[in-house]
């Protein structure tokens, strides 16, 4: 009996009411109060939310010691030990920020980046892919972007001053070898790459992380789509050739193959040409995707490349009768490539992987037979720790594979070289507030053929406004190996090297950017010589050079109803002594003024998407020998409106319609002279010119699934 | 005797403690759950998912305080006259709460429903240059919640919703969404009529569609 009642007494002293209040006010590190804070007693269903003024009240019938939670989005929760015993108590906590990665300042010297997810982006990946002058080439909507420019007789990526061959491509992180097809020379070449690969990706024109390294100017990451979302088959029919890709998308793991095959034959018997081909360019890829999750937030991915094409070109000689030379050029290529991502324990997280890319050219010049092979494999690994939401430091092992061989098949003359590099890089992003980070990291490397180790130190700060606009600051070393065409005639030739300084305004809001940048660049050891390839003579490494000057984007998504545009200016001033200069000029890459336009308007109405592109410059420097001087001429400026309209009658098909150069302007990108003076001693030449007046593309996309709404937008 | 009588109270003093933490569940996600569904405002809506927050840090094993918690913040989303970065805010807080959920109770039609509905917000709030990547990713979604449970009114209501943008953006009629509308109010009827007093599992979405109806089916 005495039990029972003690359970009794149990029950009752349960029911007995000792109520205490808790109130306060919550405000933050800069003491504004914060509302909408989650208050409770950790244990229990006692809690409640602070007010807007950031008042709050609790009470509880709890009694004894308790833990009091505060919690609220963007601030670090707190904790306070209290004992409830029916007395009021006052808590006025002050709750301090987190560190925020969708809202924090970027670092944006330098960068322009194209992501779904991310926020300080200039476009969205679907942006690059319906610019009208791209005409499907991921590069040609990069050309609309400010700090590159337009060199049409070539088709490459030239960034501020600098040549192509300063720009490194990388896929998911992997170096690409030889990313852009062979061509002839003054035929413009394009990526090999179709756009529709890739989700997002990162051009940087200077200033960028010590992540990535062998690049002189600029770096440029394309990052691959995850998982695709659907089971689908796309056929494509084109003007230039056919294809089909079908996406297969499991649980885990997706698996995409596709191939193409194009040959611009029957087009060019249909539109007029600029040039005398022989056999008009030709070609056919196939590639393999495989993606497959690794756990709960890893991914692998494998993905495979490889292409056949080449084509026969009489190029005229200055000066001379006839159709000049021929040029016969089979090229075969292959990339290959494995990389992952995985998220560890403690705020580690990792990625890393291996690429392959084999490129050989088969050239006849007359009755010469050439065969170059270049060969890159690259690995790297990288951990990347998070120590804080402050502090985050990454740290990476590089290493690259270099093969190059040449050959004079005819004359069984053969030369080669093959060079590994060792690098090792450290990153560290330092967070004092949401509105302003540090980045400092350094670069290490090794060649083994050129005997050389280096060291490029990079930094970078940026700070964010109250009204979202933003300033950022870089400056860093930049090292690179001269190409390969090079090396193999001077093998002990040690890394060219660049420094960058960039200033850079950033603000994106309500659908408008506006992006601004200036930026200073220097060039040492860079490579002078005589001759032409695979006859360099003489090669020094005495070259230095500058580029210096600024470039304005504004986008603007708002102003006007269903339409989308943005104008570019680029101002370079670059002189540099290189090649066969023997004093510092203005390359015929680099055009001082450069601008473009590019707009996108949707027509409900007609079910159609126009686009219209303009791009404009101030012409490119060459040197006429009749003349004393070295880059002593200009060419006049180079104009191009290119239109494009894709209709969509079903929402699973596209028809794509564009022109570029609509105006049929003849731009010319220089001029080529012939080798010795006429009777009358004056030096005859003749323009280098585009391909064709115009370029007309006409394509249509089915989608095949079971999602009616599925289409090959993502193609164009 | 004695020990017997002690037996039985301990049995009871148990079974009263076990029940109790049961009952207080329930009564505090009917509270909260009435609360939400006349919240308007968005700091309402915030004390709506404090609340379900807290109650899902004492009942670990339930899928539905985090449900709510994560509906709460989507709705906070579509309802904040606030910019981008504040949007983004609220759903990345509501996928959080989802993610939960769906580790708790996977392959459950109403989750993925929310799920979309997320996916949904993050389109709208930015739908022009959002909307290639997020619109077949939401439908995908509400496709999945479908196929997990036909009988769900609010996942056909979304799809609804999804659908009608779709044929919008392409020029076609609402006659597909609108048929979605119609079959979604018959299964909200038959929900409301089969509700039990108590009941905690979602009810939410016929106002959505009796509105698309009236505004676009009529």
């Amino acid at each position: 009996m005495k039990a029972l009642f003690t359970i009794c007494l149990f029950f009752l002293v349960n029911l007995t009411l000792a109520q205490t209040t808790i109130k306060g006010i919550v405000k933050d590190n800069k003491g504004e109060t914060v509302p909408g804070v989650n208050i409770f007693l950790k244990g229990t269903y006692e809690g409640t939310s602070s007010e807007v003024d950031g008042s709050y009240e609790l009470e509880t019938d709890e009694t004894g010691k308790f833990i009091l939670v505060f919690q609220a989005m963007g601030f670090k929760s707190q904790e306070f030990e209290i004992d409830l015993n029916g007395s009021a108590q006052t808590f006025n906590p002050i709750l301090k920020e987190t560190i925020n990665e969708m809202t924090a300042v970027t670092i944006t010297a330098g960068a322009m980046e194209a992501s779904d997810e991310k926020r300080a982006v200039v476009l969205r990946p679907i942006d690059i892919v319906t610019v009208p002058s791209a005409m499907g080439d991921i590069i040609g909507a990069f050309q609309t972007l400010p700090g590159t420019a337009n060199v049409g007789n070539d088709g490459r990526l030239f960034v501020r001053g600098g040549d192509a061959s300063e720009t490194s491509i990388f896929i998911d992180g992997m170096k690409v070898g030889n990313a852009f097809g062979t061509t002839a020379s003054n035929v413009p070449t394009r990526t090999r790459f179709n756009p529709n690969l890739f989700k997002g990706s990162f051009f940087s024109t200077g200033g960028y992380s010590a992540e990535y390294g062998h690049a002189l100017s600029s770096a440029l990451a394309l990052n691959t789509v995850d998982i695709p979302v659907r089971n689908q088959g796309d056929i494509s029919l084109m003007s230039v050739g056919v294809g089909y890709s079908q996406t297969l998308v499991g649980e885990k793991n997706s698996l995409t193959a596709t191939a193409n095959y194009m040959d611009l034959s029957p087009y060019q018997a249909m539109v007029t040409q600029n040039f005398d081909w022989e056999r008009a360019p030709y070609g056919f890829d196939a590639e393999v995707s495989l993606r497959q999750k690794w756990g709960k937030s890893g991914m692998v991915k494998a993905y495979a490349h490889t292409e056949s094409g080449g084509m026969k070109i009489w190029q005229k000689i200055p000066g001379s009768e006839g159709r000049g030379q021929l040029v016969d050029l089979k090229n075969h290529y292959t990339f290959t490539s494995g990389s992952f991502k995985q998220i560890g324990k403690n705020d580690w997280s990792y990625y890393g992987g291996i690429s392959y890319s084999n490129n050989v050219d088969e050239f006849t010049l007359d009755q010469i037979d050439i065969r170059n092979q270049n060969q890159v494999i690259h690995g790297k690994a990288v951990a990347l720790k998070g120590f804080s939401d402050k502090f985050s430091l990454k740290t990476g092992l590089e290493t690259y594979l270099f093969s190059y061989e040449e050959g004079l098949k005819s004359e069984n003359l053969i030369r080669d070289f093959n060079d590994f590099h060792a690098n090792i890089f450290t990153e560290g992003d330092y967070y004092v507030s949401n509105k302003l980070i540090f980045r400092g990291g350094l670069r290490a490397g090794h060649s083994v053929l050129a005997d050389q180790t280096w060291l490029d130190p990079r930094f970078s700060l940026a700070y964010k406004f109250e009204n979202e606009g933003q300033v950022s600051l870089a400056a860093g070393q930049f090292s690179q190996m001269p190409v390969e065409q090079l090396r193999i005639a001077s093998p002990e030739v040690q890394n060219t090297i660049a420094n960058h300084l960039i200033l850079n305004y950033f603000l994106t809001k309500n659908g408008r950017t506006i992006r601004a940048e200036a930026f200073y660049k220097d060039y040492k050891k860079i490579l002078t010589y005589e001759g032409t390839q695979y006859f360099y003579r003489n090669i020094q490494q005495n070259g230095t050079g500058y580029a210096q000057g600024f470039d304005v984007f504004y986008r603007d998504q708002k102003t006007v109803k269903n339409t989308d545009f943005w104008v570019t200016y680029s101002f370079v001033d670059s002189r540099r002594k290189f090649a066969q200069f023997t004093e510092m000029v203005q390359p015929g890459f680099a055009p001082r003024h450069n601008a473009s336009i590019v707009v996108k308007h949707f027509v409900s109405g007609l079910k159609s998407q126009l686009g219209g592109s303009f791009a404009i410059n101030d012409g490119y420097t060459y040197t006429d020998p009749n003349f004393a001087g070295q880059m002593n001429a200009k060419t006049k400026g180079f104009r191009d409106l290119s239109l494009s309209w894709s209709y969509l009658p079903k929402p699973n098909l596209i028809i794509h319609f564009a022109c570029s150069n609509v105006l049929g302007r003849d731009n010319i990108f220089g001029y080529q002279f012939s080798p010795t003076p006429n009777e009358s001693g004056k030096y005859e030449s003749l323009p280098i010119r585009q391909t064709a007046p115009r370029f007309i593309f006409v394509g249509i996309f089915l989608t095949l699934s079971k999602d009616k709404t599925a289409n090959n937008l993502n193609n164009l | 005797m004695k020990k017997h009588t002690l037996f039985i109270a301990l049995l009871m003093f148990i079974a009263s403690i076990a029940n109790a933490t049961n009952e207080a569940y329930e009564k505090a996600m009917l509270k909260e759950i009435q609360a939400l569904g006349k919240a308007g405002p968005v700091s309402e809506l915030q004390k709506s998912a404090n609340s379900f927050a807290r109650i899902a840090e004492m009942n670990a094993g339930e899928w539905l305080p985090d449900y709510y918690a994560a509906l709460a913040y989507a709705n906070m989303g579509f309802r904040t006259e606030g910019g981008l970065e504040e949007k983004d805010g609220y759903y990345a807080q509501a996928k959080k709460h989802i993610e939960k959920a769906n580790a708790i109770s996977p392959n459950n039609s109403e989750i993925v429903a929310v799920e979309g509905y997320i996916i949904m917000g993050e389109l709208a709030a930015d739908s022009n240059s959002r909307g290639q990547s997020l619109s077949g990713l939401a439908m995908q979604t509400f496709g999945k919640a479908i196929g997990l449970n036909r009988q769900n009114p609010r996942a056909i209501i979304l799809m609804a919703q999804m659908e009608y943008g779709m044929a919008q953006f392409f020029g076609q009629g609402p006659e597909k969404a609108c048929g979605l509308v119609g079959s979604s109010l018959e299964l909200f009827a038959k929900e409301s009529s089969e509700a039990k007093e108590g009941n905690l599992n979602p009810t939410w979405g016929k106002g959505m569609a009796e509105e698309m109806k009236e505004r676009t089916c009529k």
